[in-house]
């Protein structure tokens, strides 16, 4: 089992709750938000020597929930300061973005980290769309076409142009090109049927990090197996990535606790003005067709699921070393999975308390749980 | 724009070609299914001379004694430019198998082409790497990314099989030719090629092989097309034909939202 310490960078110099979107910047101070880029930063960067196998960088617009507009500068900066660590983009927001730009940006960071990249390809989620300004009944077809693009511009042998539904590019011919072959490995998100479906497509290794329950991403795992069977392949464990926010604590009435007041500050503070906007978009447009919207559980159900109602779902991980290694197991045995993607900073949890959970996990979790 | 069908005679013999249009010259080069009035080429023939020969044996004409190869071809359409389009020279597009004569045209008689086309070529595939599915579902889904924009949604089965037997007298195997992949580096006309990102008849290594030998030569992929790129995708094949056509190779840069006539002149 491969992990991956994943980190949203929340802005968390405020307490003052807003539910409009986009969130106003006018509460955001720079000089607090330097010295969290800096804290976070260096958290992600101990995650090499903790032993954690990816790190995971992240894109969020207009919002305190996620200072990473751009997670290439990010991932630039965590590339300059390790050596081994696969840096995951969990990533780029294709539809809303240039897919050369993409692609370029992509190559670079494979190159200047000598070919650790893991390539993260996403839709994006709704609110997102609003950000941008782009119609989110496209998303699909541009994230299908933006795909195929992208991958061209990292294997073409040749200058080469491109006549497309939403691009057009008349002469390409990318600097740098990857340093992996045939091309860094591709992570796309596969959180609904759709979604599943068009990752096997892709030949895309698939990441659930939202699901709400552990029998419904078995079944996005299932339909993803079946649909890259029908396309002539057969995915590994190391291609199935499942998301899980973490709190680590030396007993678990702490690490609950932690837990618990970490969402309620997400709930309150962070994900007021995400909640406006998703509700705009998820029922004022065709960002989800009916299937996915029916079973989609959005940011404002999410606030009022409690901690235990998580961990009676199997549905996070919380609590002493030894019980988040047994949670671990638990998911492994139903999901079988390769990669688990470790969410720690929720809300306002204390920075400190986040390197004191990454110590235990890196010490009490991780050699119990490798070889899985 | 309807096309009008005519006959001339040449020096090899009789021809039959269909014509429409004023304006610039364009020589259009069918494929191996024979001639099929797509909707770029009506819509070129809005602002443009167009003339679509009908290869001999092809469409219920005789072949004719003295054209027995793609050379001989291009060497009959050369003299069609000289004495049914009365040009010194003309801008040349070929499909599949009429790519493969407009690159001859334009090896052997360059001084009669312009501009050059190449759609999904064929004569450049290397040996065994694509082969037409003898299955007819099979067959079409190579050709046809969306067949439902055929006439009546189908490829008329008897057509294919006639063009079949006509296209055996000029390419009795599909092999590469290597006379012609030699003699890529002389051809000096500015081409574009063009192939559909799901071609399951020309590979893009195709694409590649050209981009890499020719001298003056821009290779663009059409998204979501097979190798019937032109009734795949009409619009995107059109709009970048027209561009092509009008503005050589200012058709890299974005105009922007200004006509097109108040580009200024590349060609």
């Amino acid at each position: 089992m491969q992990f991956c310490y994943f980190h949203l960078m929340p802005y968390t110099g405020s307490a003052e709750t807003v539910q409009d979107w986009p969130v106003a910047n006018k509460i955001f101070d720079p000089e607090k938000g330097r010295e969290l880029y800096n804290t976070y930063l260096d958290n992600m960067v101990s995650a090499e020597e903790l032993g954690f196998d990816w790190v995971g960088c992240n894109e969020h617009h207009m919002s305190p929930f996620g200072m990473m507009a751009n997670p290439n500068i990010i991932g630039a900066s965590i590339i300059q300061r390790t050596k081994d660590i696969k840096i995951a983009m969990v990533g780029a927001l294709v539809p809303l973005l240039n897919p050369i730009r993409i692609a370029e940006e992509y190559a670079m960071l494979d190159v200047l980290s000598g070919g650790r990249l893991i390539a993260g390809l996403l839709r994006g989620i709704p609110h997102e769309y609003v950000a941008y300004n782009m119609p989110p009944s496209e998303s699909h077809a541009r994230l299908s076409e933006a795909i195929d693009l992208i991958v061209k511009c990292w294997t073409e042998p040749e200058p080469f142009g491109w006549e497309g539904e939403f691009y057009q590019y008349r002469a390409i011919s990318i600097w740098p090109r990857p340093i992996q072959k045939p091309h860094p490995r591709i992570l796309m998100s596969g959180s609904n049927e759709a979604s599943a479906i068009h990752a096997a497509e892709k030949h895309a290794m698939l990441g659930i990090v939202s699901a709400p329950t552990m029998p419904r991403t078995k079944e996005l795992i299932d339909l993803y197996k079946k649909t890259a069977r029908e396309h002539g392949w057969k995915p590994t464990k190391d291609d199935i990535l499942i998301g899980m926010t973490c709190s680590v604590a030396d007993d678990f009435e702490t690490a609950k606790q932690q837990l618990s007041d970490g969402r309620a500050f997400f709930a309150r503070v962070l994900g007021g003005g995400l909640r406006t906007a998703q509700q705009l978009v998820m029922h004022k447009t065709r960002y989800f067709d009916d299937t996915a919207r029916g079973k989609f559980v959005d940011a404002s159900k999410q606030a009022k699921i409690s901690v235990d109602d998580l961990l009676d779902a199997g549905n996070v991980l919380c609590g002493t070393p030894e019980m988040v290694v047994e949670q671990i197991k638990k998911q492994h045995a139903i999901l079988g999975h390769g990669v688990t993607n470790i969410n720690m900073k929720v809300g306002d949890i204390p920075n400190e308390a986040i390197s004191y959970g990454m110590k235990l996990f890196s010490e009490q979790v991780l050699p119990e749980v490798r070889g899985l | 724009m309807a096309f009008e069908q005519k006959t001339a005679v040449l020096p090899a013999g009789e021809v039959t070609y269909h014509v429409a249009g004023d304006g610039a010259p364009l020589l259009y080069l069918h494929g191996g299914g024979g001639v099929v009035m797509t909707k770029p080429l009506t819509r070129l023939a809005e602002s443009r001379r167009v003339y679509i020969p009908v290869t001999p044996g092809f469409e219920g004409t005789s072949a004719l004694d003295g054209v027995a190869n793609v050379q001989d071809l291009a060497g009959l359409w050369a003299a069609f430019v000289d004495t049914v389009m009365d040009e010194d020279k003309t801008d040349v597009m070929g499909f599949s198998f009429g790519g493969l004569v407009a690159a001859w045209m334009a090896a052997k008689h360059p001084n009669k082409v312009d501009q050059l086309v190449l759609a999904a070529p064929g004569g450049f595939t290397p040996k065994g790497a694509t082969k037409l599915s003898d299955d007819p579902k099979k067959r079409l889904a190579q050709m046809y990314r969306h067949p439902e924009n055929l006439p009546d949604g189908k490829a008329p089965a008897d057509r294919m099989a006639r063009s079949r037997e006509a296209m055996a007298r000029y390419r009795p195997n599909f092999d590469r030719d290597e006379d012609l992949v030699a003699r890529l580096g002389d051809i000096e006309a500015l081409t574009l090629v063009l192939l559909g990102t799901e071609d399951g008849v020309t590979p893009a290594e195709v694409g590649h092989l050209l981009r890499r030998e020719m001298q003056h030569v821009h290779f663009v992929y059409v998204y979501d097309a097979a190798h019937a790129l032109e009734i795949d995708q009409p619009d995107r094949v059109g709009l970048i034909l027209t561009d092509f056509l009008e503005r050589g190779e200012g058709f890299l840069v974005n105009w922007g939202s200004e006509p097109a006539e108040a580009a200024p002149a590349t060609r």
